[in-house]
């Protein structure tokens, strides 16, 4: 069963930012064996996502009270190290505070990411990816969570949703994942140094742009379902 | 070289640049570099109690050495194994990586497990073991800084760490070195006279490092490295534990100090001392 | 009797003294544990420095070492910190290979070092594409008792201010280089970067540089890093209780005085020991 949407989601610019996201695209429940699963392409950048579960857990990783929760992130190329143990742990967090983990008490949720390309945004594709593929395998969630990437240029200029280039180029990368009922900070998740004005314009822009994300990841849901039932 | 995925991976081979300089030129003469008699110990730091999460732990400075060792324990032993009436002690030793001249690795090496295994030799006839049926006590012990003696050092700092856990013991076990070069011997050496070569050609050379039951007087643990003579080793066994009877009144106070801290009710400071408290203790 | 109440119940023991505005050790929210340096204590090392917060200790000694450039980056050297949590810091760790908790802080000081430039890797380079510098800067938790990220941050940038290298100079003639140990040169520390971590309870009290126990009680915890010239050179919130914009506003602001105190007492700490 495939599902296919795109969204080319068009914000009214302001000012200062280019507040336009790349070409949005998500396909789920692509794969046959995990529970569910989410391919999530924002631009080139594409995460293929997976999730097992709510299943059996090893006995050490056992928690009594509530579910838990597995991400492992594999990069494109290389082995993982440090840096993707930082990501998962980041990717674990941010999906364990909206995953209602109490429900399934001594049982393992697993989230597989697995990196297809990576043209910028990376963090932010990656989030996405575990929500819809979260979402797909009907895990029991608080809320959906969203997450927008921005830099700041040289200039002061903000980009969202930017791709390798104009990240190699800025002067700074800021991740933000907000969740869908108050459209508070979830996580965040930065690179190199900015202002703490620029960090509030960054946050606001991000904010702005990741309610036309969760709209659509609930219009995804949606039509689906529709059709489904 | 396979590199560690689970650290911060840095290039791929370095050089120390001690490696290009010329070597310091080394101090001939009769008395030690610090100054110190031969049969003279450096001044000891010795203070229990440092780590908070541990059960009982104890921090330790001879000279430039210095070494913190936290014990855990009596707990449930991690892989389950038959039951024992006899508890089980656990000993691990790292040099930090900053602790020598040369920059060590993070993966235990030989030097490391070999003297992990001396520090339990040590301790382990001092631990009232049959105390503690189907547990163990794990002692951590770290070396930050390696100016020579460490393993002495790790000996007396684990036991005083023991003692502060509250594990109970026959007694306490102080750590002590000797250097033989040739005719001298030197206790306590530093990591210049464990190195250096004087009196590497003569008949007599090497290290011992003795771990002693003070009040016993009873030697728990014995290594030798080096080539001594019968007599001259027989000596330089005695000379060291001359040096563990001169730790002794040192781990003795600190450890009245940690216990006082503890119990209130002893320390003459808080309010509640009693005078008769301040007497309780030898 | 608290001590029973507080092992069976440990959140609504929490509970109770929030209440009040207060925590079980005494500090108020907002109030960060007394902080101590020890600053060139290790010999051995190029730089060293102890830090402790409250009962958290941490040690970091840096070591120099020389290898090649990369062919990428000739003229860069490099700066590699690993942050270890042995099993003698806490019952929590086990021996063996570092747990991710050490993986995770560990990276976190490579993003902190790489995205404020407290170094500049240029400094590093000695004979472009031939010989440069690298600084081993190893951070040894000795007493694990929560906020291990501000404390290595500080114990990081106090070793790095205390690190003095021999001057080396390539022989014309053999390509080798040679080590002068008698001429010693400092660093040059371009940024200060300091951390500020900060936890959350029940998804609303917010406060400072939490313990061991109040880490594992928190719903969120958020590390704001701010270097000198007053910006913020990482931002990390992992997961957890969802925060508002004015909220961040206010921990961003609470990190920038708590840096500068930080900064000071670095500062004096290391005139002291040079006097």
């Amino acid at each position: 069963m495939q599902r296919y949407y795109s969204v080319g989601s068009n914000m009214a610019a302001t000012d200062e930012t280019s507040a336009l996201l790349r070409s949005f695209e998500c396909e789920q429940n692509l794969l046959s064996r995990p529970d569910g699963s989410a391919n999530v392409r924002q631009g080139d950048t594409s995460v293929l996502a997976a999730v097992y579960g709510p299943g059996e857990v090893k006995m050490s990783e056992e928690i009594i009270d509530k579910a838990t929760l597995k991400v492992i992130f594999k990069p494109k190329i290389g082995l993982p190290g440090c840096a993707e143990k930082l990501q998962e742990r980041l990717l674990r967090n941010t999906c364990e505070s909206v995953v209602l983990a109490v429900l399934h008490p001594r049982s393992g949720v697993n989230i597989v990411l697995q990196v297809i390309q990576d043209s910028g945004s990376l963090l932010s594709c990656c989030i996405n990816a575990a929500c819809m593929a979260l979402v797909d395998s009907a895990v029991p969630m608080k809320c959906l969570v969203s997450a927008v990437t921005c830099a700041v240029m040289e200039e002061g200029r903000i980009v969202l949703d930017p791709d390798s280039k104009q990240e190699k180029e800025s002067s700074a990368v800021l991740t933000f994942a907000f969740d869908s009922r108050e459209n508070n900070v979830v996580t965040c998740s930065t690179k190199g140094c900015y202002t703490p004005e620029k960090y509030q314009e960054c946050l606001s822009a991000c904010g702005a742009a990741s309610r036309n994300i969760s709209s659509f990841f609930r219009q995804a849901v949606e039509r689906r379902m529709s059709k489904e039932l | 070289m396979p590199t560690d995925s689970r650290r911060v991976p840095g290039p791929q081979d370095s050089r120390s640049p001690h490696w290009y300089g010329k070597h310091a030129t080394r101090q001939e003469g009769d008395t030690r570099p610090d100054g110190r008699g031969d049969h003279d110990l450096r001044p000891v730091y010795l203070h229990a109690g440092v780590v908070s999460q541990a059960t009982g732990s104890a921090y330790i400075e001879m000279g430039q050495t210095k070494v913190i060792a936290a014990v855990y324990g009596p707990r449930e032993i991690a892989r389950r194994e038959e039951f024992t009436m006899k508890g089980r002690l656990c000993c691990e030793l790292k040099f930090a990586t900053f602790a020598c001249r040369r920059r060590r690795q993070h993966i235990q090496d030989n030097q490391e497990k070999d003297g992990a295994l001396i520090v339990l030799q040590a301790l382990e006839p001092a631990v009232c073991l049959d105390r503690f049926p189907k547990s163990q006590v794990d002692v951590y012990i770290t070396v930050l800084q390696d100016d020579g003696s460490a393993l002495a050092a790790a000996i007396t700092c684990a036991a005083a760490g023991l003692a502060d856990a509250g594990v109970m013991m026959y007694d306490i076990v102080a750590g002590c070195s000797v250097r033989q070069c040739g005719e001298r011997q030197l206790l306590d050496p530093s990591v210049g006279e464990e190195l250096s070569q004087e009196g590497e050609s003569a008949e007599d050379h090497g290290m011992v490092t003795v771990g002693l039951l003070p009040s016993l007087n009873q030697v728990s643990a014995l290594t030798l490295d080096g080539h001594l003579q019968q007599q001259t080793a027989v000596q330089a066994v005695k000379t060291c534990i001359g040096g563990c009877q001169g730790i002794y009144p040192i781990l003795k106070d600190c450890l009245v100090t940690s216990t006082r801290k503890k119990i209130p009710a002893l320390d003459p400071k808080s309010s509640h001392a009693s005078t008769e408290g301040q007497n309780g203790q030898t | 009797m608290a001590a029973d109440f507080k092992t069976a119940q440990p959140v609504e023991y929490y509970r109770r003294f929030l209440k009040e505005d207060v925590r079980p050790d005494g500090r108020e929210l907002g109030e960060i544990r007394h902080t101590t340096l020890n600053i060139g204590s290790i010999t051995t090392a190029e730089g060293s420095a102890l830090v402790k917060l409250g009962n958290t200790t941490v040690i970091c000694g840096i070591k120099a070492e020389l290898c090649n450039p990369t062919a990428e980056e000739p003229k860069k050297g490099f700066v590699v910190p690993n942050v270890d949590l042995p099993p003698l810091c806490s019952p929590r760790f086990r021996p063996g290979p570092p747990s991710e908790q050490a993986q995770v802080v560990s990276q976190l000081m490579a993003d902190i070092i790489e995205n404020s430039g407290v170094v500049a890797l240029e400094d590093l380079c000695i004979v472009e594409g031939k010989l440069c510098w690298v600084l081993y800067c190893d951070m040894m938790c000795l007493d694990y008792d929560g906020n291990v990220v501000d404390t290595c941050v500080i114990s990081l940038l106090a070793a790095l201010k205390n690190v003095l290298l021999p001057e080396v100079t390539v022989n014309e003639e053999t390509g080798s280089p040679v080590t002068d140990v008698e001429k010693k040169l400092p660093l040059n520390i371009r940024k200060c970067p300091v951390a500020t971590t900060f936890g959350v309870f029940d998804d609303h009290y917010l406060f400072t540089d939490p313990t061991n126990e109040e880490e594992c009680l928190a719903t969120g915890v958020l590390t704001v890093v701010t270097t000198e010239d007053n910006k913020i050179c990482c931002m990390h919130k992992p997961g957890g209780t969802a925060l508002s914009e004015s909220r961040l506003q206010d921990c961003i602001n609470r990190a920038l005085t708590r840096a500068e105190e930080v900064r000071k007492l670095i500062d004096e700490t290391i005139n002291s020991v040079e006097r």
